[in-house]
This record gives structure tokens, C-alpha cells and sequence, in this order.
């Protein structure tokens, strides 16, 4: 049986832009793969020629067995597709909108009657079925959002950015429902530019900067291939360069952002009390030092050379 | 595939693809019902004009040329519910270029939903909300003793003309919305259908008119489908005037509503 998703050598120009720049991908039968990267860097492009929105330039994609642009009708039938901002027309009941997105999938009527209520009810929107969406919190309108979403039965969901705006609470609901599904066998290719998010629900990602995918596995290897971990250290300005030098004996340079010097430290947290001697010999007053074990956000730094996380906001 | 499946497959398309389309217009009128701002300005506008043009124009009636009626009344009745229902018809693309901005179209397009039923639902929106307005106009023009010669064969062929002018309009809303997917695009496009309406002889019989006004409302379209309407108002029946009012509107239909297709074909391939 074919993947669900599997790409290869896909690119999209607009004019002069190289939005996506030959990328090779594939997702296996049962898991959540996730998109990692900052605003800008192709995700949604990629996102949408793999749902039929656009035409690669390059390349192609086959999705639930089907080429996205041959067979878009079939591609269509298999997927659920849940894109940014939950676009969904206002001026329209929760229940209404479900009934509708049955009928566009074709479904028997005897099913439609029955969908509609089971969805509402699995995200929670049970109360708020005969409301138009225009009165819908950003949470409420994404859980309609993958609920239309899930109408046909999809064996292959596409979320794009699925909690992008959306508060702790909402964020957290919407990956309990991510996982539910995923635990009941469908696939999820989501893309999202939160750390956390990747880390928390992908079995594996990839992580897209400038169009081309720069990394690519499981979380845990991928921050095991990092190596040690970051060393930050928050110091007045006058003395940064004094700290830098200092640091720089104990393992190389790390990104990080405006304010801070960072490092790798090789051999860990064995070498901290070292670290706080050298400084301390130096005459260096430090207001804040800390060690993490190496993050998706590490990994991103590594691949790119720059921050991920601060970079959002 | 026997050739009996092969059969009945395509018959079940067909039917899912016209429960799409009838779904998909059941949508546009109800939301559009949901919001009167859309709508009602329309229906009082062409009211408020036939109420003070015809307590202004009444000795107009006695000018040499005018033609024969009973009142101004009879006279506007087809101008005003032309006017009416072209203002309403631009909704259909109004209200598609909002679903390119909110992002639903995007919901549509990765739906496996014929694409020309996202056209006709609109479409068929504007021709119910025209049939609705026509009734709404008639009704009130009736009450305050305007009268159709030509009676009810007469009142069908407005009917026809006005579901048909929508669809027209519609159509040409449409391609502004597939070229240029903002619903402030299509809006400006009102001032226009407007002042087209305003240099035809849908206020005044172009035989009373001077110079380059004369020459335009002449040659403008709407003049042609305005008085053979209104010759079947106040004169009476004319099987000659019902075909060429039906006529040029459905060509304008068919006109329209292809190059919206073809927009909509061209939108999708450029993507």
C-alpha cells in the first residue's frame, strides 16, 4: 500500500519568489508528522499543493496514493483539510456548516443526519450548534474547523497551523483531539511555527527554513545530534565580550538572542562549576546563568543558524 | 465496470452534484437573507426614487412625445424593478470575493465539489433574490394603483427578464470577484450598474432626451431591454417585445455567466 503522503523534488515559484525549493518528503500510515518553521518559509505553500489549492512549479506529490494534480478529484475525497485562520463563513450555524461540508463529500443523508451531532459533540460544540459561527471564540471556530474536517472520515488530516493564535487552554484541547484521532489510525501532516507543538505531538518532523527542508527525524535524535547542551548566560553589555571569551573555552557558540551569550558545553553539567569559577575570575558579574538539555529549538539553531522561539511574537 | 454500474455510478454522481449545487445555494440565500444590510437598501432606493419622481414628473405626461399612460407610476414600473434587482445581483460576487478573503473558498476548492456549482449556487442565489424583490416591487406598485396592461403573460415575461438580469449582473460580479478576490472590488463596481441604468430610458423616454445623453441612452442595452418591458406595461401584450426583452437578457446572461466561467477555470489553473 502506497504512503499516505509522499513527495519528491517539489518546488513552487511565484514570479521571481521561490516560495518552495525542492523538497523531498514522506509521511508513513499512522503518524503525525510535523512541519516545523518560522513565518515565511513555505510551509503553507507546501501545505497547499499537497491539498490541490496550488500547482507544484516542480516535482510532484502523491497523497493517499493519488497524484495532487492528475487525480485532485481523488486526492480530495481521502483527505481532511483544516487550514489557517478557520475559514469558515459566519454568517452560519455550527450545524449548518457540517450539514453542508456532508453534503459537498457526498454522504448519504441517513449518515449526514447522524455526522453532524457525533462531531459537534467530539469537540465539544454540542451547546453551540444552532449558534452562527460569527459568535465563536478563535478556540471554538478551529474545533469546528477540524470538525468539518472530519466529516468524510479521512484517512489523511492536514491541519496548517491548527492553534496559531490560540490561547494555553485552547492549545492544549486541540492536541488532546490531535492525538485521539491519530490514536484511532489517522494519519496527521500538520504544520506549525511553535516548538513545543512539534515536540509534544510529532512522531517525526521536518524542519523547513527558506523554501528547503533543513533537518529531518524524530524529535529525541534529533536533539540527541545536537550534542551537549545550551549554556546561556545574561550580562551587562560592557562585559559581553569579556564573557565571550571566557565561554568560549568551554564549548562553541550557540545563537541566541540580543542581550546573552550561549554555548554548547561539552561535557554538560559536570563542567558548570568550572564554567562559574572561569567567570568568576574574570571579574564577570553574571544576572542569570542556565543549562537545558539541547531542544527542537537547538536543533533549528543548528540546522539555520538562527532562534526559533522569541522569533514568533 | 459492467456497463449497468458504469451507469448508475454516473447517475449517483450526477445526483450528489446536484445536491452540491442545490446545498451550495441554499447557503448564499439564506446568508444573504441573514443579513438585510445586503438586500433592503435595494428594495427602498428604487421605492423612494419611483415616489419622488412620480409626484415630480406627473405633468411631464402632458409633454409632446411622452408616451400614452395613466400615470407616471405605470411608466417607471419596469425601470424600478430593474433597478432593484440590478442592485442586488452584485451580491453574488460580493459575497464570493468574501469567502476568497475569510478563507472558505479554500474550504470549497480542496472539497471534492464540482467547480462550476460554486458559480451556479451564486448564481442562483441572485435569481431567487430577484424573483423575491420582483414580487415585493409589483405588490407595492399594485397597491398604489399602478396596473400591467398586458396582465399576467405580461408580469411572467418581467419576471423571466428580471431572474435573468440578475444572473446577468451576477455574472459579470462574479469575474470581478474570481479577478481580483476582494469584496471592495466588486463593491465599487456598484456606481457603475447604477449609472448604467441612469443614461437608458429607464427614467425618461429617450424620444424626450438631447445630444450625447441621447445618443448613449440609445445605444445603452438596458434602454433595449427597458422598452420593450415598458411597452408591455402600458400598451398591452406583444409577443414581439416579450422575445426580444427575454432574448437580449439571456444572451447577456449566457455572455456573462461564460466569462465567469472561464475566469473561474483561468483562477484555478493559475494557481
Amino acid at each position: 500500500m502506497s504512503r499516505p503522503v509522499e513527495a519528491t523534488g517539489l518546488v513552487k515559484r511565484f514570479g521571481e519568489l521561490t516560495a518552495v525549493d525542492g523538497i523531498d518528503l514522506h509521511v508513513d500510515h499512522g503518524e503525525i508528522f510535523a512541519f516545523l518553521g518560522p513565518n515565511g518559509a513555505g510551509k503553507s505553500t507546501t501545505v497547499r499543493m499537497l491539498v490541490t489549492l496550488l500547482q507544484p512549479t516542480e516535482g510532484s506529490a502523491r497523497v493517499a496514493g493519488f497524484d495532487v494534480v492528475e487525480h485532485a478529484g481523488e486526492v480530495r475525497q481521502a483527505i481532511g483539510v483544516a487550514l489557517q485562520d478557520a475559514a469558515i463563513d459566519p454568517m452560519m450555524t455550527g450545524n449548518e456548516l457540517l450539514q453542508l461540508q456532508s453534503v459537498l463529500h457526498g454522504l448519504p443523508r441517513s449518515v449526514i443526519r447522524r455526522r453532524g451531532p457525533e462531531l459537534l459533540e467530539r469537540v465539544g460544540l454540542t451547546a453551540a450548534a444552532d449558534r452562527r459561527v460569527g459568535t465563536y471564540s478563535g478556540g471554538m471556530r478551529r474545533r469546528l474547523d477540524l470538525a468539518l474536517s472530519l466529516v468524510h472520515e479521512p484517512s489523511v488530516l492536514f491541519l496548517d497551523e491548527p492553534t496559531t493564535g490560540l490561547d494555553p487552554t485552547s492549545r492544549q484541547s486541540l492536541w488532546e483531539e490531535v492525538r485521539r484521532l491519530n490514536d484511532d489510525g489517522t494519519t496527521v501532516f500538520l504544520t506549525t511555527q511553535y516548538l513545543e507543538e512539534a515536540d509534544q505531538l510529532a512522531g517525526r518532523l521536518a524542519i523547513i527554513d527558506g523554501g528547503a527542508i533543513v533537518r529531518e527525524g524524530a524529535p529525541g535524535p534529533l536533539k540527541a545530534a545536537v550534542g551537549s547542551p545550551t549554556l546561556r548566560l545574561d550580562v551587562a553589555a560592557e562585559q559581553r565580550d569579556a564573557a565571550h571569551e571566557v565561554l568560549g573555552q568551554f564549548g562553541p557558540d550557540r545563537p541566541c538572542r540580543e542581550g546573552r551569550v550561549a554555548i554548547g558545553l561539552d561535557g554538560g553539567s559536570s563542567r558548570m562549576a568550572d564554567v562559574v569559577r572561569a567567570l568568576d575570575e574574570a571579574s564577570i558579574a553574571f544576572a542569570h546563568l542556565e543549562l537545558d538539555a539541547p531542544s527542537l529549538d537547538d536543533v533549528f539553531a543548528d540546522a539555520t543558524g538562527r532562534r526559533l522561539e522569541g522569533a514568533l511574537e | 465496470m459492467t456497463a449497468t454500474a458504469a451507469a448508475a455510478d454516473q447517475r449517483s454522481r450526477l445526483r450528489s452534484a446536484l445536491d452540491q449545487a442545490a446545498a451550495l445555494s441554499l447557503r448564499s440565500i439564506r446568508t444573504s437573507f441573514r443579513n438585510p444590510v445586503s438586500f433592503v437598501p435595494g428594495l427602498v432606493f428604487p421605492l423612494m426614487l419611483a415616489a419622488v419622481y412620480s409626484a415630480q414628473f406627473q405633468r411631464a405626461l402632458g409633454l409632446p412625445g411622452f408616451p400614452e399612460v395613466d400615470s407616471f407610476l405605470d411608466f417607471i414600473l419596469p425601470a424600478s424593478i430593474l433597478q432593484a434587482v440590478a442592485f442586488g445581483a452584485t451580491a453574488a460576487g460580493a459575497d464570493m470575493a468574501l469567502d476568497m478573503e475569510n478563507g472558505f473558498f479554500d474550504r470549497l476548492l480542496t472539497s471534492p465539489v464540482s467547480r462550476p456549482s460554486i458559480l451556479s449556487a451564486r448564481l442562483a442565489g441572485s435569481a431567487v433574490e430577484a424573483a423575491i424583490k420582483f414580487v415585493i416591487i409589483l405588490g407595492i406598485f399594485l397597491l398604489f394603483g399602478a396596473s400591467v396592461k398586458s396582465s399576467v403573460p405580461g408580469v411572467l415575461v418581467i419576471l423571466v427578464v428580471s431572474v435573468l438580469l440578475a444572473m446577468a449582473i451576477g455574472g459579470v460580479s462574479l469575474v470581478l470577484a474570481l479577478r481580483t478576490g476582494s469584496q471592495e472590488a466588486v463593491n465599487a463596481s456598484f456606481p457603475l450598474v447604477f449609472s448604467v441604468l441612469f443614461v437608458s430610458s429607464a427614467f425618461f423616454p429617450t424620444e424626450l432626451m438631447e445630444g450625447w445623453y441621447q445618443t448613449i441612452a440609445e445605444n445603452n442595452p438596458i434602454t433595449w431591454i427597458i422598452d420593450p418591458v415598458r411597452r408591455l406595461v402600458i400598451e398591452g401584450w406583444s409577443w414581439s417585445d416579450s422575445l426580444s426583452a427575454i432574448g437580449l437578457t439571456f444572451a447577456f446572461a449566457v455572455a456573462t455567466i461564460s466569462w465567469a466561467t472561464f475566469a473561474l477555470r483561468r483562477r484555478l489553473a493559475t494557481l
